[in-house]
């Protein structure tokens, strides 16, 4: 009987003890690989987000809460963003930004559901919002809208005759490939060549070889700047005369450097540059994070999980709550036209952020971005 | 046609760094009959190191050719050192230990070199400078060769004859033999073993160095843990040469290369890598010596 008293006691005074820690901070976890291929991407978006964080701390915090900013190093890899997934968990975030690649989100999405812990990554796979998990948006555009971009301007713009098409096995890249390849069949464009290769095997003579062949108009890579620059530099080795169409994930700084002097005439595909956003959001947070961290954002994608956060953040101070079902249900009914760094930001009922714009850039020879096509 | 002759010197090229990588495989299995597995991290690591000479000192001058020896000739003498320092603090301590052990600690030395290049260089890709080689390109009847699969065919046949000739025409090469056939016996002859060995790991670390650094100059982008694919390619060429023999690796490395590019080619590009090891099995069960390796009997 006295055992457990004293038990309760106890049980009473750590209960005591967790909700006064827990009454001055809160905590947000960032999923990005800050280590590996993509770690140039992955610290990008921990970068932003401490940013944003660190100034939200010194106007307040969230509703008087400091705010403390827990990163979980996921490689990129699925097997780490489980294990990610669920130290977060148990560290007590209540939104998670991240993960930079589809795939590390997709094997964290049903840990974060089942604990009921927002998170908002930058991932375009369709996949991403099929389960429909409340707990889950997405704050860049789905890859079936880059989909039918893509494919519009190689069938109605270039007119693109025999067009190949190359993909690593990703989902995010798989799926974007596969996505162009549909949109371009309903436009009625002739598909020459459909391949995959494996991301960071170096060596793609083999399958550009067989694609030479095939005298395309085109090849079209979806995967990422690691290989896509690698893929250019070996495609005009093998002097294959067709047009360079990158997805969104070889537009990095990177690209430009391992296909030197082959980047001239590359075309990307991608939302606009943070460069070029014309938002005062952007002038904003892009100076800021220029001075902070001496360099640029490595990309758009860092920029996208940062208005994720402040989706999040927006939600919060909206709903007065850390309640996550709450701020879920504000950023998918109530927020309208929230002022992003990246242009007005809004979300669907499934999670899907609408109303990106996309463009075609083309690289010139002194490595800048000439903008080739716009809707 | 030439789509075919296009897949054969894509090939030849990969097949000769296959090779090249093998070679140092192979000589140390055939001392010491110790698989080397740290050997990918150190090609891996030869080619950070060339990249770091090259920027620390021709970043801002132009590149020419005596710089370009410069680099290799440097790097490889680097990766010797640290290929001799590996067999002193991580082999020789286990030459008389269970194999198992020096297995273990090969893999052990593989995660230490790798990590090292994480710790120096950072866990980014690195890029090597696009012109370090002239982007030269030739056109014949349609097959494009570059001057820098020239180069790698060119140089790595002429070290893999000049080892050929050092190891069957010279007085070092003949201890080197005789050692790999019986130490003891080899050391009652007045050889001296520990000097061979390290002998080995000089001329095997300055192959994979010369590899490494094609790697680099080939492909450009560099990861730190490269290493682990073009060590595992070379290890399965220097088993289907025949683990020990020096032209069995070469001719591992070639068909290697030539099989991988055929097979995604014309098959699956992929499929190739699986078509690699179902290759390999088909190699152990049909002749587990390899095509160049001898069946020694096991004297009871």
């Amino acid at each position: 009987m006295k055992l457990t008293r004293l038990a309760s006691a106890l049980a009473l005074s750590a209960a005591v003890c967790t909700s006064v820690f827990a009454a001055d901070t809160v905590k947000i976890g960032v999923q990005a690989p800050i280590t590996g291929k993509y770690a140039n991407e992955g610290q990008g978006i921990d970068n932003f987000v401490r940013l944003i964080v660190d100034e939200k701390n010194k106007e307040g915090g969230l509703l008087g809460k400091k705010i403390e900013v827990v990163t979980c190093d996921d490689e990129a890899k699925a097997q780490k963003a489980a294990v990610c997934a669920k130290k977060l968990v148990n560290e007590g975030v209540f939104a998670v930004i991240g993960s930079y690649t589809s795939g590390a989100t997709e094997a964290a999405q049903t840990t974060y559901y089942r604990n009921k812990v927002l998170q908002t990554s930058d991932g375009t796979s369709d996949s991403l919002i099929k389960r429909k998990y409340w707990t889950f948006f997405r704050n860049s555009f789905p890859n079936s809208a880059q989909g039918e971009f893509t494919a519009d301007y190689f069938v109605n713009q270039k007119k693109y005759q025999r067009i190949a098409i190359l993909s690593d096995y990703s989902s995010y890249s798989d799926g974007l490939a596969n996505s162009v390849v549909d949109s371009i069949e309903k436009l009625g464009g002739n598909i020459a060549f459909r391949g995959k290769i494996k991301s960071g095997t170096q060596n793609f003579t083999a399958i550009l070889t067989k694609v030479k062949a095939l005298n395309p108009d085109v090849i079209y890579y979806s995967g990422y700047y690691t290989d896509g620059g690698l893929l250019r530099v070996q495609q005009e080795q093998l002097g294959i005369k067709a047009d360079f169409v990158g997805g969104d994930s070889n537009d990095n700084p990177d690209f430009l450097k391992l296909a030197g002097k082959s980047a001239e005439g590359v075309y990307l595909v991608n939302v606009p540059t943070p460069d070029i956003l014309p938002y005062e959001a952007a002038k904003k947070y892009l100076t800021a994070y220029e001075e902070r961290f001496n360099m640029k954002p490595p990309s758009i994608w860092a920029v996208v999980n940062a208005d994720g956060l402040r989706a999040v953040m927006e939600g919060v101070e909206k709903t007065k709550s850390f309640d996550t079902k709450k701020i879920s249900d504000y950023i998918r009914n109530d927020m309208k036209d929230f002022p992003g760094i990246t242009g007005p930001f809004n979300i669907r009922e499934d999670g899907e952020r609408v109303g990106a714009s996309l463009m075609v850039y083309q690289i010139q020879n002194d490595g800048s971005y000439k903008v080739s096509f716009n809707k | 046609m030439d789509i075919f002759l296009q897949q054969l010197i894509n090939g030849l090229t990969i097949g000769s760094l296959y090779a090249l990588v093998a070679l140092g495989y192979t000589m140390v299995y055939g001392v010491m009959k110790l698989i080397n597995f740290a050997h990918g991290d150190l090609v891996a690591f030869s080619a950070y190191v060339g990249l770091t000479i090259f920027s620390q000192l021709f970043g801002a001058s132009a590149v020419s050719f005596v710089n370009v020896i410069i680099i290799f000739l440097l790097t490889a003498i680097i990766v010797a050192f640290v290929g001799v320092l590996l067999e002193r603090l991580a082999y020789r301590p286990l030459r008389t230990a269970p194999r198992l052990s020096a297995v273990v600690s090969a893999l052990g030395a593989a995660l230490v070199i790798q990590n090292g290049i994480m710790l120096i260089w950072g866990p980014n890709m690195q890029i090597f400078p696009a012109d370090l080689l002239p982007s030269t390109t030739w056109n014949i009847s349609g097959v494009i060769i570059s001057f820098t699969q020239v180069c790698i065919l060119a140089l790595s046949a002429i070290l893999m004859i000049a080892l050929y000739f050092f190891i069957n025409r010279t007085k070092i090469g003949t201890a080197i033999r005789a050692t790999a056939i019986d130490q003891d016996a080899a050391k009652l002859m007045g050889i001296n073993v520990n000097r061979i060995i390290m002998i080995i790991f000089v001329v095997g670390s300055m192959l994979g160095a010369i590899g490494g650094l094609f790697i680099g100059l080939y492909y450009r982008s560099l990861t730190f843990d490269m290493g682990w694919v073009y060590g595992l390619n070379a290890f399965i060429a220097a088993i289907i040469g025949g683990i020990g023999s020096i032209p069995g690796a070469m001719i591992g490395g070639l068909l290697l290369g030539l099989f991988n590019a055929l097979i995604a080619g014309y098959i699956s590009t992929e499929w190739a890598e699986t078509f690699t090891f179902v290759l390999l099995i088909i190699i152990l069960i049909v002749r587990p010596t390899g095509i160049l390796g001898e069946k020694t009997a096991e004297k009871v």
